[in-house]
C-alpha cells in the first residue's frame, strides 16, 4: 500500500514546525524507534533550513518540495529547491569532532548531521540551479 | 510550539529560561537575547533549557555564539537542566563536551 506524502511548500520558517510534525507522524507510522525518529526529524529539517537559508538566500517567496517514501528496505526522504546551487564544497562530507571552541565553524552543521543521521546521503544540483536532497534510512527488519 | 524567552537577573549572575523549539525561525530571537545578556551579566550567563522541546544546528550555533561571546567579556556561560532533547543534539555534533552543564 502506497503511504508515500508529497509536499510543496513556501520556503518559509515559520512553516518549519509543521513540516516537522507532519515528518514526525509519518516516520512513526513505520516502525522507527523513537531516538532515530527524532533524528530522522533534525535532519529533514536540517535540509529545509539550509535549503532556505542558503538556496533561496532567506527569502520566503521560494518553493520547497519534500518527498517521504517507504521502499522495501529503506525510507527515503527528498527536498529539493529552485534556488541557488550550493557549492560541492559545502556538501562533502566531513568528520565530527569535538572542537575547541575557538575553532568552531558556525556554518555546515546541518549538512554533517545529515549524513550522520541516514545510511545514503545524495546531493545533487540542476544544471541551470536548484538543489536536491535524498536521504535513504534503512528500515529495521 | 514556539518559543518563550525570559530572562532574570539575581545577584549570582544572569539566567535566560528558554521554553520552547529553537530552529531558524526562532533562533534569531534567542541569539539576540543571549549577545545582549552577556555585556551585563557578571557573575555569568546560565541558559536553563529544561523546556526545550527541539533544538536544531541554528540553535546549537546560537548557543556557541553565545559561548564565544561570553568568553570574550570573560564571564561564565553555562546550560542549566539541557533537556533531552538539547542533550541528544549536542551529542549528534559532537559539541557535548563544550559547555559547561549543571
Amino acid at each position: 500500500m502506497n503511504r508515500d506524502l508529497h509536499l510543496t511548500v513556501r520556503s518559509d520558517p515559520k512553516l518549519l514546525g509543521s513540516i516537522r510534525s507532519l515528518v514526525r507522524s509519518w516516520v512513526d507510522s513505520w516502525d522507527v524507534d523513537v531516538k532515530t525518529a527524532d533524528e530522522v526529524v533534525l535532519a529533514i529539517d536540517e535540509a529545509c533550513t539550509n535549503a532556505i537559508r542558503h538556496a533561496y538566500e532567506g527569502r520566503c517567496d521560494g518553493s520547497l518540495e519534500l518527498t517521504l517514501h517507504a521502499a522495501e528496505e529503506h525510507l527515503e526522504f527528498q527536498v529539493s529547491d529552485a534556488g541557488v546551487s550550493c557549492p560541492s564544497e559545502c556538501t562533502e562530507r566531513r568528520p565530527l569532532q569535538p572542537p575547541e571552541v575557538d575553532d568552531l565553524e558556525p556554518g555546515g552543521l546541518g549538512i554533517q548531521l545529515i549524513y550522520k543521521v541516514f545510511d545514503e546521503v545524495d546531493f545533487c544540483r540542476g544544471e541551470s540551479g536548484g538543489n536536491c536532497v535524498t536521504m535513504k534510512l534503512k528500515r529495521s527488519k | 510550539m514556539g518559543l518563550t524567552i525570559d530572562k532574570e537577573k539575581s545577584s549570582s549572575g544572569f539566567l535566560i529560561r528558554v521554553v520552547g523549539e529553537v530552529d531558524l525561525y526562532s533562533s534569531p530571537e534567542l541569539r539576540e537575547a543571549i549577545l545582549k545578556a552577556v555585556p551585563s551579566a557578571e557573575g555569568g550567563l546560565a541558559i536553563d533549557m529544561a523546556g526545550v522541546t527541539y533544538i536544531d544546528s541554528s540553535g546549537v550555533a546560537t548557543l556557541v555564539e553565545g559561548l564565544r561571546s561570553a568568553r570574550e567579556h570573560g564571564t561564565g556561560f553555562a546550560l542549566v537542566s539541557p533537556s533531552p532533547a538539547v542533550l541528544q543534539v549536542l551529542e549528534l555534533a559532537r559539541l557535548d563536551s563544550i559547555f559547561e552543564v549543571r
